[in-house]
């Protein structure tokens, strides 16, 4: 492993909802692997839930000011990233940052709202990005390389990126929406071998899962039966969302089809810590519906 | 320049499919359509696609390009042939096939129509017998939804849409917002209890494929959002999204984080959430949810709770909220820099700027 002498960088870390809950192992893994990819995570602490889109389509108005708090906190914490670990966050985070940093008058009002409320104001200075862009390039990429160092073996991944991630590109700006190379990118450096399928870049269904499962499954089968066609032994996606609804409703497909699929969905952290070496115990994959666990195995022969 | 393009054709009538692939001379300008012009004119008249304007405005040539919805029309083909890329073209998707490029926009119309896309008169007439006057303010909130020219880019892509060929889709969704924005339209509640129908508001997934495509920055994904605020704000709110969507907030105002658990009962009504208990068992077993949902409290929540009060009570519920971003956001669209024109131009490689006589002296070289 390389010993190199360029400080960790400080971001502030947005855990999200599901991080702190349904996906603990997310959290675990992330913050696990933060500093062999050059990341201090700063948590924060009096942050809440980005409203997932939900907010935004509910009370707009609210929508804006939950995630300028959030974004006054990052800044407060002196760091000039705010690092989140799910597409919907980062969405719903950078729409918001845009929304204040391009109208002043906004920016103003939501400032003297929150600091009615207690809350320092936001200078709009503060970047949002997901831990992928943080690990595909740069000096996260780097040190990647050198943190990568069991590797991955010729383990044959699907890259899902989701939808969030990608779209709208005018606010989320870091790759082509259409043929994006990150988690690629990310996969063969970690030796593993990406497999490529049309489904990668659409939607897992997620958002409407709860109020239209029927229309959701006949989304989150796509990428689940297309990767597996093209001979994935797992997936890997940025997002906790998707994961939930590529993991768990992953039993439902099966009885709605009478097909059997058994497809391990890995967190991106989760992905680059097998090949990082990190241990169950950070991992944790026993909270998973389909056990990555024999799938990964192959990889200690 | 050398074009080289690969063509879907569709017979309907035989169902015999091929990928045909044509190369041509074009002018150094020429966009998709141009080059399938020439491939028309030149070298097989029988391939079929729509086009009339040639000036993205008639909405009519839309189809696909490696798989993207394009107008054919906006779509320049000089850096893709410097790249010696041959792309793949194909007719738009969630619409049936006609023939090659063209499809059938029966279906979309039906959509289109079921909007009522017309003003509906009911409005107080101005006493003094003049015309019904608009501040600019009132006609913001439908700016971008009037931009649409029913091209069908959004629909092509739609990913619920494939799941759900009912679903109303972002194109009639975002011509709805237009008529329930517009002041003058006195039928606001019956469309919103319309566009709340079982394939309707709700079944958006939120891929933003629209967003993405709409080659006229409606952006229908924002324009369907405005529609679920405006739903919420005048209590239309019986439909599963719109009580899922309400619960976001409850829990942001209430723990600060999303109570997950309670979230399929508060969606699906208690009754209906019994069906998912196996469901609800397996990932309990997995520790994805607690057996006994304790909130998860975030701190200082009462910050969240306070400013949620203090935002209701300024009032720009609805689609309004919604509008106040939009123009910060169109200047992400339109590459909109802090730079003056005079550092635009000085930039490496910069093309040079423009003479324009009233505004500077004619370059004396």
């Amino acid at each position: 492993m390389s010993t190199t002498e360029t400080p960790l960088k400080r971001v502030a870390y947005y855990k999200g909802c599901l991080a702190s809950l349904s996906a603990k192992e997310l959290d675990t893994s992330t913050q696990a692997l933060a500093p062999q990819v050059g990341l201090e995570l700063v948590e924060l602490e009096s942050v809440t839930c980005c409203g997932a889109g939900d907010i935004h389509e509910a009370e707009p108005d609210y929508y804006v000011h939950l995630n300028a708090r959030i974004l006054a906190y990052a800044e407060a914490t002196g760091c000039d990233t705010l690092m989140t670990v799910c597409n919907v966050c980062t969405l719903n985070l950078r729409q918001a940052n845009f929304m204040l940093q391009g109208d002043s008058d906004l920016l103003a009002r939501v400032n003297e709202n929150l600091e009615t409320v207690g809350v320092p104001a936001y200078s709009g200075k503060v970047e949002v990005r997901h831990f992928l862009w943080e690990i595909a390039e740069g000096e996260g990429y780097e040190r990647l390389k050198g943190a990568a160092h069991k590797g991955l073996k010729g383990l044959k991944v699907a890259p899902f990126y989701g939808c969030q991630i990608l779209r709208p590109s005018k606010i989320m700006g870091f790759e082509d929406p259409d043929r994006p190379w990150s988690l690629e990118r990310i996969i063969e450096a970690c030796g593993g071998d990406a497999i490529d399928y049309p489904a990668k870049i659409k939607c897992c269904g997620f958002p409407i899962i709860a109020a239209r499962e029927e229309t959701a499954l006949g989304e989150v089968i796509q990428p689940i039966e297309q990767a597996m066609e093209a001979g994935a032994d797992v997936m890997v996606t940025p997002c906790p969302l998707c994961h939930l609804s590529l993991d768990a409703w992953q039993q439902k497909l099966e009885a709605s089809t009478g097909k059997k699929f058994g497809l391990p969905i890995l967190h991106l952290a989760q992905l680059v810590g097998v090949a990082a070496g990190l241990e169950e115990s950070e991992l944790k994959f026993k909270r998973h519906i389909v056990d990555p666990r024999p799938a990964l195995e192959r990889l200690e022969v | 320049m050398r074009v080289a393009l690969k063509v879907w054709r569709y017979d309907s009538a035989t169902g015999e499919r091929a990928l045909r692939e044509y190369e041509i001379d074009a002018p150094e300008e020429a966009t998709l359509l141009d080059c399938l012009d020439i491939v028309k004119d030149r070298h097989d008249g029988s391939l079929a696609y729509r086009k009339s304007c040639r000036m993205m405005i008639c909405g009519s040539c839309g189809m696909r390009m490696d798989g993207a919805a394009v107008l054919a029309c906006k779509t320049r083909m000089y850096d893709i042939a410097q790249e010696g890329r041959v792309p793949v073209i194909s007719a738009m998707g969630n619409l049936p096939i006609v023939k090659d490029l063209v499809v059938d926009m029966d279906p979309f119309w039906a959509k289109f129509k079921a909007m009522w896309p017309w003003l509906e008169p009911g409005y107080e007439r101005p006493e003094d017998g003049r015309e019904y006057r608009i501040s600019q303010e009132r006609m913001n909130v439908v700016h971008k939804e009037s931009l649409c020219i029913n091209c069908g880019l959004c629909v092509s892509e739609c990913n619920a849409m494939e799941s759900d060929p009912e679903f109303l889709g972002p194109q009639a969704l975002a011509k709805g917002m237009r008529f329930v924005g517009d002041p003058r339209d006195g039928a606001t509640v019956e469309r919103l209890e319309r566009y709340n129908s079982e394939h309707g508001i709700w079944d958006c997934t939120r891929c933003y494929f629209c967003n993405e495509r709409c080659p006229k920055g409606v952006d229908p994904r924002d324009a369907i959002a405005k529609l679920g605020a405006e739903s919420i704000r005048l209590g239309i709110d019986r439909d599963m999204g719109a009580k899922h969507a309400k619960w976001f907030v409850r829990s942001a105002e209430t723990t600060g984080w999303l109570r997950e658990e309670e979230l399929i009962p508060k969606t699906q009504g208690y009754v209906s959430a019994i069906k998912q208990l196996k469901f609800g068992y397996s990932l309990a077993k997995h520790g994805k949810v607690r057996p006994v949902p304790i909130p998860h409290v975030a701190k200082d929540v009462n910050e969240a709770r306070t400013l949620h009060k203090l935002v209701r009570e300024q009032d720009r519920q609805g689609a309004l909220g919604h509008v106040q971003g939009e123009h910060a956001l169109e200047r992400l669209a339109h590459g909109h820099v802090n730079e003056s024109l005079e550092e635009i131009y000085a930039r490496p490689g910069a093309a040079p700027r423009p003479w324009l006589p009233e505004v500077e002296e004619a370059p004396s070289a």
